[in-house]
């Protein structure tokens, strides 16, 4: 009996404290989704600094939601088609924003970036704002850019090729210098993120394809291509064996297993960060085609169907502020987009990475490479064709020009199911096709 | 028995007793909301087109199209086949050893049970900590001497020693489940039968094979279903271990979706494990099925 009297009592306490919750006047509170940031130590730096300041600054709370592409992608779906939005700001990678703009998820944000505009204490590069403008609108405000580069040990450098330059590095130097460690040393120290949720597809699709046959997606099966994937292939003998589980650069590189790897600046970046004076950053190799590179644009857009839309306007004008970009570059090593930012010289691990991202962009044979666009809901087809082509290739050993005709045949299909244009480096024709 | 029960006097009032059902309902409602609705939602989306709305088997045969496909059923398949058997002979053992009541059988018992408390993406960050080339294997063997430079046991050039750590992963971690299933089931059994056992004569095999083996019957169907079907959803501590070398169907669901951003091919691989585990489960409640004159 007693039970059921305390029962009744914590029951009504409840609902008076939620009566209570529901009368105190509510802190106006935006919701801010995204698929950046997703580990945890960036989540914490994201809702504690970035935020936070934002918060103390303005009085607006902000809901912070950070979860991986697929379910990032079908929440803002799911709103659409319930036709009810609870998501007013929304930050993700350039080549999503396609599938957002044909389902009608995101604004036009024209009118913002004319009011970002109108502040003039910003101004944004010109080719990361001709790459938000798809199918007549601006899809995005250009948020902070990424690239990815190589990452090395300083001991590593002394079995560099003898009478080469490290920061002019090419494919046959990565491969010669593998070869170099493997004979001094006995082991493998060369590594690459194959793991499943690992980034090894952009390597594959925006450094090698390009520097090898100044293509992405048109020459896939050519002659070029056979040579570039049987030099793969070699490389492959020198990489290290636990590759195919790497997922994050940073921790192989720590721990020593591996000397030199290839990844995302952000995943990189904390190893520069815990010994920056033990590693060096070098730009990617050059093919014969050029040295070519991909820059990763991230953008922030207002929802459709946001219900605080002036309240979104002023957290994107507070995370393009230049002094906003230079404390995302120091928390999570994300670059700045507006050149104001770029100016504030960063210190320690960050400076290590700032001088090989300048190495890389700077480079007189550099080609920039971009992600994909116009597959719409299909874009996530793309990597694993050439993923699994380096499976099939280079670790089951497979013929590479039987495996590249049929791999060639899902990216023609799927070009032509979309009717996408191909990627740069290859000319904007509609389908792509390989040739 | 029929003519018993056609012969059966007639309840006289024919009122509903509802108490059962009203009990019944919460349960149900969860079921239904969080199991069995998703379950229609998931054998929909695998079947229709997401164009077009009709219906089309378009995603099950893609999923067959799929390189990953046929390697992850036969891993899917091959690791249960190794690691249940192990897990059920080790936790008999281990039950058997409880059920003895050794001084300190307790603390033994909490021990035994500790990995019920890991996710299994833990378990095999555990066991990647021990088998990674910086791990704590290496260590110890190069302190011990045995070794001069770390082995990399996770290469790809060893499928068979990738699937040697998840095998072992998986006995350490799930192998407490059956365990703890089978120390419940031993203390319903009554100790006469084994008193009775010994009074006739019966050595300790014979006791163990003739008399609690089969009285243990639905603990032994309850622990093998369960595992059974927690296996064909194996997939954290494959990932962690081997990447996607060794595929299996529970991890290529999730890349499907995550990855891949196919819902609809997720779905179908979904629907398979459902049918998979439905089977295994059937052909369980067949084959151990305790005989009526058995029930109590």
């Amino acid at each position: 009996m007693r039970r059921i009297q305390l029962a009744v009592v914590i029951t009504i306490l409840m609902a008076a404290w939620s009566v209570g919750l529901g009368r105190t006047a509510p802190a106006p509170e935006i919701v801010f989704t995204s698929n950046q940031f997703t580990p945890v130590e960036e989540q914490e730096w994201a809702r504690n600094t970035l935020l936070a300041r934002f918060t103390q600054e303005t009085g607006i709370a902000v809901r912070f939601i950070t979860e991986p592409e697929g379910p990032y992608v079908d929440r803002l779906l799911a709103e659409v088609r319930a036709g009810r939005g609870t998501i007013d700001v929304t930050g993700t990678l350039h080549g999503i924003f396609p599938v957002l703009v044909a389902q009608g998820v995101v604004r036009d944000m024209t009118e913002v970036q004319r009011q970002l505009d109108a502040r003039r204490d910003r101004t944004f590069y010109r080719d990361l704002l001709a790459a938000s403008r798809m199918e007549g609108i601006q899809a995005f405000i250009p948020w902070m850019q990424a690239t990815y580069l190589v990452a090395a040990r300083r001991e590593a450098l002394r079995y560099f090729p003898q009478g080469r330059n490290p920061m002019r590095m090419t494919y046959d130097d990565l491969l010669q210098w593998g070869q170099n460690i493997r004979e001094a040393t006995g082991e493998r120290r060369l590594g690459f993120p194959v793991g499943p949720r690992g980034l090894y597809g952009r390597f594959l699709h925006g450094y090698a394809y390009p520097s090898f046959t100044g293509s992405q997606v048109k020459r896939f099966r050519s002659a070029e291509a056979v040579r570039m994937w049987q030099y793969l292939r070699r490389l492959w003998g020198v990489t290290h064996p636990a590759s195919f589980r790497y997922e994050f650069m940073h921790e192989p590189l720590l721990l020593g297993e591996v000397w030199v790897a290839w990844d995302h600046t952000a995943r990189l970046l904390p190893a520069l960060r815990e010994r920056p004076q033990d590693f060096v950053v070098l730009p990617s190799p050059a093919g014969p085609k050029g040295r070519s590179f991909l820059t990763v644009i991230v953008g922030l857009a207002l929802t459709r169907l946001a219900p605080n839309p002036d309240l979104g306007t002023r957290l994107i004008e507070y995370l393009t502020r230049p002094s906003t970009q230079v404390l995302t570059l120091q928390g999570v090593g994300f670059f700045p987009v507006s050149p104001e930012a770029a100016r504030v010289v960063p210190t320690g691990g960050l400076k290590v990475m700032a001088d090989g991202v300048a190495a890389q962009a700077g480079a007189p044979d550099a080609r920039t490479a971009l992600l994909p666009i116009g597959l719409g809901a299909r874009t996530g087809e793309f990597v694993p064709i050439y993923v699994d082509a380096f499976r099939l290739i280079a670790i089951e050993g497979r013929p590479i020009q039987e495996v590249l005709d049929a791999q060639a045949r899902k990216l023609e299909a799927l070009y032509r199911t979309t009717n996408a244009p191909c990627p740069p480096p290859d000319p904007p024709e509609r389908p792509c096709r390989p040739d | 028995m029929r003519n018993r029960t056609e012969h059966a006097p007639e309840p006289k009032a024919t009122q509903v007793v509802w108490t059962p059902y009203i009990l019944v309902l919460p349960a149900f409602a969860y079921l239904a909301l969080f199991i069995l609705y998703p379950m229609a939602q998931a054998i929909r989306l695998s079947l229709t087109d997401p164009q077009t709305g009709g219906w089309t088997a378009a995603h099950f045969l893609r999923l067959t199209q799929d390189p990953y496909f046929w390697p992850a059923v036969r891993y899917t398949l091959l690791i249960t086949a190794i690691a249940i058997p192990l897990q059920l002979a080790l936790a008999l053992a281990i039950a058997l050893l409880v059920h003895t009541r050794f001084p300190g059988h307790g603390v033994f018992l909490y021990l035994c049970a500790l990995p019920l408390g890991l996710s299994d993406l833990a378990a095999g960050l555990i066991w990647l900590s021990i088998f990674t080339e910086r791990g704590y294997l290496n260590a110890a063997l190069q302190a011990l001497g045995l070794i001069r430079s770390p082995v990399s046991f996770l290469s790809y050039e060893h499928p068979h020693w990738l699937l040697g750590a998840i095998v072992l992963t998986e006995v350490w971690r799930a192998t407490a489940i059956v365990m703890v299933i089978l120390v419940a089931g031993l203390q319903l059994i009554p100790r006469d039968y084994v008193e009775t056992a010994q009074v006739f004569g019966a050595r300790p095999w014979q006791t163990l094979w003739h008399v609690l083996l089969p009285l243990l019957r639905p603990s032994l169907q309850t622990a093998l279903i369960v595992r059974t079907i927690l296996a064909f959803q194996l997939f954290a501590t494959v990932v962690v271990l081997a990447g996607r070398l060794i595929p299996v169907l529970a991890g290529e669901a999730y890349f499907w979706y995550a990855l891949y951003r196919s819902p609809n091919v997720a779905s179908a691989y979904a629907v398979l494990i459902l049918l998979l585990s439905g089977a295994v489960t059937w052909v369980y409640l067949r084959t151990l099925r305790t005989p009526v004159e058995a029930q109590a």
